[in-house]
């Protein structure tokens, strides 16, 4: 009530005061993002040493130094704290990215390669986590699923990213034109590749490995050879 | 090339390309398979060189010995029908030989394999391999101590597809098993020495070992084993300087080092017979690096075969044509190469065929004529020629599978160099051990 009070008394009338605001605003927001940040990573630590399943709200409010009332004002179910999980790979992947010079000539399998497996690296340390968020966003009702309208931005932003790269090799003639149907098939392909990835059990993930190289390999080689028109 | 006979109907095109699918990882073959479509117009090249190189012969003869993949994609293709002419000849020149890796699989396979990446390890890692390797490739780098090493990677889960690979293989060759043409016993020779060769702290202990046996060969070096950079898929040791055979060949040698090199690749032979009891047992010639002053680096110990019969006095007896000695002499012959279960009728033809190639390898004469002339394909011819023969008269020994290997290996890389040698000079030098000249 006092929030929504104070709201109300520094509202119109204080317009002049407009920096200011702006600084306090996204002061706050820096705050918020960055208590929100500092709930995940305490998270994520808990669920690596005491399992997905055996950790509870209270404990992580508790590790992150927050009232776990504040912490259900963040995240109102595991699976908002899901979302937000792949909010910030999606960050980290899209600035890792930009961050690379000799990866951005490489051939479009190989670009490819390398931000699946910056992914599945970013997963490796909270498998026990992503295995059974996987299974719950196979759930029609669950947040995380693909059709959700929670999950949309995540996957937008993603298939935007994968878009413009094969956009890219599309200009420079690495591959035919796919349209807006090669980030989707990108999009399942990633989807297809964590399941396999989940499932293996070789010494150091071999076999997810193989079968990423080998599938991006055949896969760029048949697009082009022409597909179906492979001549 | 091999696409271009790929059938017209787009159903066949989609079936060739779910098969494709199928053996993505799950087939050492598959990889092969692959590559037939993915490099073909490599292949081809590859192929033309082959054919106008002196090593035709060499190719010809290795090809019956290579590994349960050329067999199995024999098999596969006389049993299924489905490859052209073409990809069955492409089939049977199947080497050792891993899909290549761009330089983010190399970097992630390390990561996968030694737990940290590259760059947080060496002080330099060149990303682009300079080498290709049995089931993987070597990268150039420098470590944080400042040594020049070679870091071979393995292609990821190679070895589980060759697993799957031998259980097919096993399964396929039921036919061959009930008729005694292919006895159990050769697959798992050959199954136990490549599944060895993608153990690379087998091949580091390999190294260990060799390194200390040969160290009294002076022109000799063996790579040394960075221990704390060695996984079982990844193997750190030491820079070995010098001209794979192929390359140093091209530089056009002086007669008078080709002969020195050949002498020398024979001493280590006999030695490592005689007296070490193992063998380097890959002969490719991308395995010798050697220096214009006749210095031998030898890489590679994938393929050491440990040799459990008594194969120094069989050589002796060779070289002494011993069983020309009477019957007896002739059956000690005969069961030191095929046990006592042997037909020993058949095996008695075979032993001229063995005194050919002996005639060949030692001449018993002296002077300029006991100079053995390896440019001449004599000795290849025979070889093959007794190779075949064994196989038809099921006189197969799984302890001759890698021990032939190297032999014919050597003889062909012997050709290639064009040396001349004074066999039995080197030969005695080895069984009459005496002070090695030190160079």
């Amino acid at each position: 009530m006092s929030f929504l009070n104070m709201r109300k008394k520094s509202g119109p009338a204080h317009k002049k005061a407009k920096p200011g605001r702006q600084k306090t605003a996204s002061r706050r927001k820096e705050k918020k993002e960055h208590t929100k940040a500092e709930i995940l990573a305490a998270a994520l630590q808990l669920f690596q040493t005491k399992g997905v399943g055996n950790t509870t709200a209270k404990e992580i409010a508790t590790k992150a130094g927050i009232a776990e009332g504040t912490f259900f004002n963040y995240f109102p179910t595991k699976e908002d704290l899901a979302l937000y999980f792949f909010q910030k790979g999606i960050d980290d992947l899209i600035q890792w990215y930009d961050r690379q010079g000799s990866l951005k000539q490489a051939p479009i399998e190989e670009k490819l390669f390398a931000i699946i497996h910056r992914q599945l690296e970013q997963l490796k340390p909270y498998e026990d986590f992503i295995g059974s968020v996987f299974f719950r966003s196979l759930e029609p009702r669950s947040k995380l699923n693909a059709l959700s309208f929670e999950s949309q931005e995540n996957r937008l932003r993603y298939l935007r990213f994968i878009d413009g790269l094969l956009k890219e090799a599309i200009q420079r003639g690495e591959i035919p034109d796919v349209g807006r149907l090669g980030a989707y098939g990108v999009g399942l392909f990633y989807m297809g590749i964590v399941t396999f990835w989940l499932h293996d059990m070789s010494h150091g993930k071999q076999k997810t490995l193989a079968l990423l190289d080998r599938s991006l390999v055949v896969a760029t080689r048949f697009l082009r050879k022409g597909g179906w028109e492979w001549k | 090339m091999v696409n271009e006979e790929l059938p017209e109907g787009v159903f066949l095109r989609g079936f060739r390309l779910g098969k494709l699918g199928v053996s993505l990882t799950g087939s050492y073959l598959g990889y092969q398979i692959q590559n037939l479509f993915l490099h073909g117009e490599k292949k081809l090249e590859k192929g033309r060189s082959f054919r106008h190189g002196a090593s035709r012969q060499l190719r010809k003869e290795l090809e019956r010995l290579k590994g349960p993949v050329m067999k199995l994609g024999q098999i596969l293709s006389t049993q299924t029908q489905t490859f052209s002419d073409e990809t069955i000849r492409e089939l049977a020149k199947l080497q050792m030989q891993a899909p290549g890796m761009h330089p983010t699989l190399a970097r992630a396979q390390f990561k996968s394999s030694c737990g940290k990446y590259p760059e947080e390890v060496f002080r330099v890692f060149e990303p682009e391999p300079f080498a290709a390797a049995s089931l993987g490739q070597v990268h150039r780098a420098i470590t944080k101590h400042g040594e020049k090493v070679a870091v071979k990677i393995q292609y990821p889960a190679i070895r589980e597809a060759m697993e799957n690979d031998f259980k097919l293989l096993r399964s396929a060759m039921l036919p061959g098993r009930i008729t005694g043409h292919f006895p159990v016993a050769i697959v798992d020779e050959i199954q136990r020495g490549f599944s060895e060769e993608t153990d690379y702290l087998k091949e580091a202990a390999n190294l260990d070992f060799f390194r200390e046996r040969l160290a009294l060969f002076s022109y000799l070096a063996i790579p040394a084993v960075h221990r704390d950079l060695t996984t079982d898929r990844v193997l750190t040791m030491s820079f070995i300087e010098g001209a794979p055979a192929p390359d140093f060949l091209a530089s056009n040698p002086s007669q008078s080092v080709r002969d020195l090199i050949g002498s020398r690749l024979l001493e280590l032979y006999y030695f490592q017979v005689q007296q070490v009891q193992a063998l380097h047992a890959d002969h490719h010639p991308g395995n010798y690096l050697f220096k214009p002053d006749g210095q031998i680096g030898l890489v590679d110990f994938g393929c050491v075969k440990r040799l459990s019969f008594d194969v120094a006095e069989l050589s002796r007896c060779c070289v002494a044509r011993s069983w020309k000695q009477g019957k007896a002499q002739a059956e000690h012959v005969i069961r030191l190469i095929w046990g006592k279960q042997v037909p020993f009728k058949q095996a008695r033809d075979m032993l001229s065929s063995v005194e050919e190639g002996v005639d060949v390898l030692f001449p018993m004469k002296t002077g300029a004529a006991a100079i053995v002339d390896f440019g001449k394909p004599d000795l290849l011819k025979i070889f093959g020629r007794n190779l075949r023969q064994v196989l038809r008269h099921k006189l197969t020994n799984p302890e001759f599978a890698f021990l032939s290997r190297a032999e014919l290996g050597l003889y062909g890389l012997l050709h290639q160099l064009k040396s001349r040698v004074n066999t039995l000079e080197v030969w005695e030098g080895i069984v009459e051990p005496r002070q090695r000249r030190k160079t």
